[in-house]
């Protein structure tokens, strides 16, 4: 595989076609986790695997998969990875897991993975996609973590579980709360959008 | 007459070929995560016991950090599980560094989203409490949830029943007021009822 190929795949993933802000996909789970740092870096790297993973086994499979069955067979794909993730959390991080819940399950559902499977993995050859699956967990985890960071910051007053506002700030208790997120995701989509990329790029097609 | 017989052979060994790989994909990935799942099963189920156990702990009072060696050995030195009459149990915990007895109650109350497990544990006289704890409960995020915070927790230790509920920051001196969360109504409310309720339990059913 070239090396401009990945350096482009990357690129693509973490800024012009972001499955958060461009593709506003997986935002379950960014309203869901992002209130404490620590716990939104453990799903994002949860992410991360499965969907690098899901996306180079999908794609050592493509020959073979039959059509008609292959999203059948993504799924179960998908799925499987997610529930290892979710065993080795409970077996080495059980306070971690107990705080998130259901939700490292409901990686499953995330649309990025399935996605990413569908659009690239089934069409490209194993390294590009497991490079395409990083690429896209990185786009993904990197907008989560900033969205955490603010929202831990604002809502509990500390990062990463450290106390680093004084006594004197209150916290914002809509920060914590699935809303907060709403709103920090908007701020985020607002700048990316409306500073940082071009206007008169090229016109994007937003997708559900 | 003979391309017809062709086509529907075709046809099947397509349909068998589907049906065999979905069984193979299918058994290769399950086959995976079982063996992981088994060779993780008891991990997780330490891990689940450990946190009860520090629960218990962390409720009569008892210091429960340390390394897990440490803490199971020490639980199993000064807990024992005794029943009531009518089949309802309870731990009765002598801590070793004091010598006197605790009686540790795990009870569940109706929360707001879901149900609220408590460890409560009272002192030998069953008048008062000497640690609170909540294992389990589904409670808003930076709202309810905020009963695992330390000080609300810490707050119940040496407080008599019946307890009533005071607006959060009043910081009762009296023995039968604790703090509130603001925001978390309903959830204070549940805590006030499972903590009563436990204190009621305990005096009917320990009466001599």
């Amino acid at each position: 595989m070239a090396a401009g190929r990945t350096k482009q795949i990357f690129l693509k993933n973490l800024g012009s076609d972001n499955p958060v802000f461009i593709q506003v996909l997986g935002i379950c789970s960014t309203l869901a986790v992002t209130n404490v740092l620590k716990n939104t870096l453990v799903m994002c790297l949860g992410l991360v695997f499965v969907t690098a993973l899901s996306n180079m086994s999908v794609s050592l499979l493509r020959k073979w998969i039959p059509s008609r069955v292959r999203m059948m067979v993504e799924v179960l794909i998908i799925a499987s990875y997610v529930i290892i993730v979710d065993i080795v959390i409970q077996a080495c991080l059980p306070d971690v897991s107990r705080q998130l819940g259901p939700y490292v399950g409901l990686i499953i559902t995330n649309c990025i993975i399935m996605g990413r499977a569908e659009a690239f993995a089934l069409s490209n050859p194993p390294l590009a996609s497991l490079a395409d699956g990083l690429a896209a967990g990185l786009g993904y985890s990197y907008v989560l973590l900033v969205i955490a960071f603010c929202r831990e910051l604002l809502g509990s007053g500390t990062i990463w579980g450290i106390r680093v506002l004084g006594e004197w700030w209150v916290n914002w208790s809509i920060m914590v709360m699935a809303p907060g997120a709403f709103f920090m995701l908007a701020v985020f989509i607002w700048i990316v959008k409306g500073y940082l990329i071009p206007r008169d790029g090229p016109a994007k097609e937003c997708c559900q | 007459m003979i391309r017809g017989i062709v086509n529907k052979v075709a046809k099947t060994r397509e349909r068998l070929f589907t049906v065999f790989f979905m069984f193979a994909v299918t058994l290769v990935f399950i086959a995976a995560v079982s063996a992981l799942n088994l060779a993780t099963a008891d991990i997780v189920a330490r891990n689940a016991n450990l946190f009860m156990q520090r629960a218990v702990m962390e409720a009569a009072d008892m210091d429960p950090s340390g390394s897990p060696e440490d803490v199971i050995a020490r639980y199993e030195a000064a807990v024992r599980e005794e029943t009531f009459p009518d089949g309802s149990s309870y731990l009765c915990v002598t801590d070793p560094a004091i010598g006197a007895n605790a009686y540790v109650f795990v009870r569940t109350g109706a929360g707001l989203w879901g149900q609220i497990t408590a460890v409560v544990g009272v002192d030998e006289t069953i008048k008062t409490l000497t640690g609170v704890t909540f294992v389990k409960h589904n409670e808003t995020p930076g709202l309810g949830a905020r009963i695992d915070e330390a000080w609300f927790k810490e707050q119940f230790e040496g407080k008599r029943g019946p307890l009533r509920c005071v607006p959060e920051g009043t910081r009762s001196a009296s023995l039968n007021e604790f703090d509130g969360i603001t925001g978390a109504t309903i959830t204070s409310r549940a805590v006030e009822k499972i903590l009563n309720d436990t204190f009621a339990e305990a005096r009917r059913k320990a009466a001599p």
